[in-house]
């Protein structure tokens, strides 16, 4: 009875042995085999894996993560309070070392603060604020500054924690609540200066649009006067041709004429004409028909 | 008989979670010993569900919007399997994950989409720094989609808070070396050029298998502490255009009249010479023929031209006739009423 159970035993029992012995290696995970809570070696290769059944065999989650320290207030070069806001993103890399060292993500995410602080507080100091934030692109250093600081951290991490920190980068740079109200004062100052800076070029291109009519105009007008003097005086100097023309004629009777017309016009019925009795017109009237 | 049983005893190990291939199983080992002859057509139950098992788990379908990755025991064999059916190793040695690639994903960076919902602002979420240290309101959106889904799977914890904060980073860095002018008007949309290509980039070397699609910078105002600067800045644009458009219809008024002002002195001009040339001609016409005839008997008709002349003349004015050899007394003109006694 007994021995026809020993086959289904030993079977069972090397189910379980052989179930000790293989590991699935998934591609987010490092994984530590420790033989009595010592570490052995590490596989990072996924896959299927082999280790002894004693062995166990500890998962380290190996993806990036991202780490995002508050918000805090540094000093720049220039003695300047700026807030800045930053991440970090890493990975555990030595699952050995990182075990050893801390233990937990949350743990490393308290010493990777530690490292990032300091190397801000460190690379800000040296940087002036117009190396940070300025409308000068030339002056930016900011990209440099954060490469050396993700290495310096990344060189600190990985010796000290077997942490590899990817990338620190700044997301957010203010200035601090103290500072705003200032800050806005100059804003709303600066914005009045070019409101009025654009409401005077209007008034002076203004000026000059008008101007520039009102001279142009002048210029129409008066060569038209010119030309239209000039036709006048045409038309005066062939008037007086066509009369010097036919008056020269007979220049005699043209005297008369003129001086007849001109009778006409100067006496009008204010005037009081003083006859001579000898005159022409009136040596008839006194003096009979055969007057001389 | 044992061999076969315990052929398939790691197997349906692996299978614990599956209850009713579990089951049958036990069913079988219990019957082991008591019931030999019907075993053949229990056995043959056996085969059916392994046969079921195994087109179950290994063949699977990807819909077309659809990529699919698969791993065995872990690892990444397949990592970017199109639409289709396709065969795999049973469950559980491979696994497959469908991820819908060309889905995008949307992400917000700065004034996040409640604020406008509730009217509440949160300005230390969405005030940013420019270059000449002014504070602006950002509100920006991120489009993405799967590029390698393998990495997208596998290599971060967080892709979209890791994205999110890879955008942002690369746009607070360059808002900061720009002017505020520029960023709320005529550099928009270089910066979310710049920062979707220096994101990917990032992104890229970081390998999160994301493919940004775009960067959008949905809202670009001035903080509420200035806003009416900012804006009394734009009416101040708008009269400046308003004040030049005014000054070239005045020019536009001016000018044409001036121009036909021009034309009638011009056209009065050739009217006056016309008018002058024709009169002499009319007149000189007239004198001319008359001077003939004058000519003719000059004598004659410039006594008639002169007594006619005087007829005309005469009867309108005053006359005093005095005698060649009389004294003329002037106080008579002086009362001027009274004609000569």
């Amino acid at each position: 009875m007994n021995r026809r159970y020993y086959p289904v035993a030993a079977a069972v029992v090397g189910v379980v042995l052989l179930w000790r012995s293989f590991f699935a290696v998934r591609e987010t995970d490092f994984v530590l085999v420790t033989q009595f809570g010592r570490p052995l070696y590490t596989v990072s290769e996924a896959g299927l894996s082999i280790k002894w059944f004693f062995q166990s065999a500890t998962y380290f989650d190996k993806r990036l993560r991202i780490y995002n320290p508050r918000p805090s207030e540094f000093l720049t070069g220039d003695k300047k309070n700026l807030v800045i806001e930053s991440f970090v993103a890493w990975r555990i890399e030595e699952p050995q070392r990182f075990v050893q060292t801390v233990g937990d993500p949350v743990a490393a995410e308290l010493r990777l603060h530690d490292i990032v602080w300091s190397a801000l507080a460190a690379s800000l100091g040296t940087h002036d604020l117009e190396t940070i934030v300025t409308a000068n692109p030339e002056a930016a250093r900011m990209q440099q500054m954060l490469e050396n600081l993700t290495s310096q951290a990344d060189h600190a991490a990985l010796s000290q924690y077997g942490v590899r920190v990817v990338d620190v980068r700044i997301k957010r740079i203010n200035l601090p609540e103290q500072n705003k109200q200032s800050v806005f004062a100059r804003m709303r100052a600066e914005r009045e200066r070019i409101a009025r800076q654009y409401r005077a070029e209007g008034e002076e291109q203004a000026l000059r649009i008008r101007a520039d009519a009102d001279r142009q105009k002048e210029e129409i007008l008066s060569a038209a006067y010119k030309e239209a003097e000039k036709i006048k005086g045409e038309g005066d100097a062939e008037s007086t041709r066509t009369y010097s023309q036919a008056y020269s004629r007979n220049p005699r009777f043209y005297r008369l004429l003129r001086t007849l017309e001109s009778y006409k016009r100067i006496f009008d019925d204010k005037t009081t004409a003083i006859l001579s009795s000898d005159s022409e017109l009136l040596k008839v009237l006194m003096r009979g028909e055969n007057a001389p | 008989m044992n061999l076969l049983d315990i052929g398939q005893r790691p197997a349906k190990t692996h299978d614990h979670a599956h209850p009713h291939t579990h089951d049958h199983h036990h069913h079988d080992v219990h019957d082991h010993g008591h019931a030999p002859q019907v075993r053949a057509p229990r056995g043959k139950w056996i085969w059916y569900l392994a046969g079921a098992w195994l087109l179950v788990t290994s063949v699977y379908l990807v819909a077309a919007d659809q990529q699919a990755v698969v791993t065995r025991f872990g690892r990444v064999v397949e990592p970017r399997v199109g639409p289709g059916i396709h065969i795999s190793l049973p469950w559980p040695v491979d696994r497959v994950t469908k991820l819908k690639v060309q889905q995008l994903q949307r992400l917000v960076v700065g004034g996040n989409a409640g604020d406008s919902v509730t009217g509440r602002t949160q300005p230390l979420l969405s005030q940013f720094l420019t270059g000449d240290q002014n504070i602006l309101h950002l509100r920006v959106v991120i489009q993405y989609s799967v590029g390698v889904p393998a990495d997208y799977l596998f290599r971060s914890q967080d892709v979209s808070l890791l994205v999110g904060a890879t955008v942002e980073s690369e746009l607070a860095r360059r808002v900061a070396r720009r002017t505020v002018d520029a960023v709320l008007t005529t550099e928009k949309v270089a910066i979310q050029e710049e920062v979707r290509g220096a994101a990917q980039i990032v992104i890229n070397r970081n390998r999160l298998g994301v493919l940004l699609a775009s960067v959008n910078i949905e809202s670009a105002t001035p903080p509420p502490e200035a806003a009416d600067a900012f804006r009394d800045v734009a009416s101040a644009r708008a009269d400046l255009s308003r004040i030049v458009n005014e000054a070239h219809g005045y020019a536009n008024s001016v000018i044409p009249k001036a121009r036909g002002e021009a034309q009638q002195m011009l056209e009065s001009a050739q009217a006056y010479k016309l008018r002058k040339s024709n009169e002499a001609a009319g007149d000189a016409a007239r004198f001319v023929q008359v001077a003939d005839e004058y000519a003719r008997a000059s004598d004659v008709n410039g006594r008639r031209l002169y007594l006619e002349t005087l007829e005309q003349v005469l009867p309108r004015i005053r006359k005093l006739v005095v005698d060649r050899n009389g004294n003329l007394d002037l106080t008579i003109l002086r009362k001027g009423v009274e004609p000569a006694k």
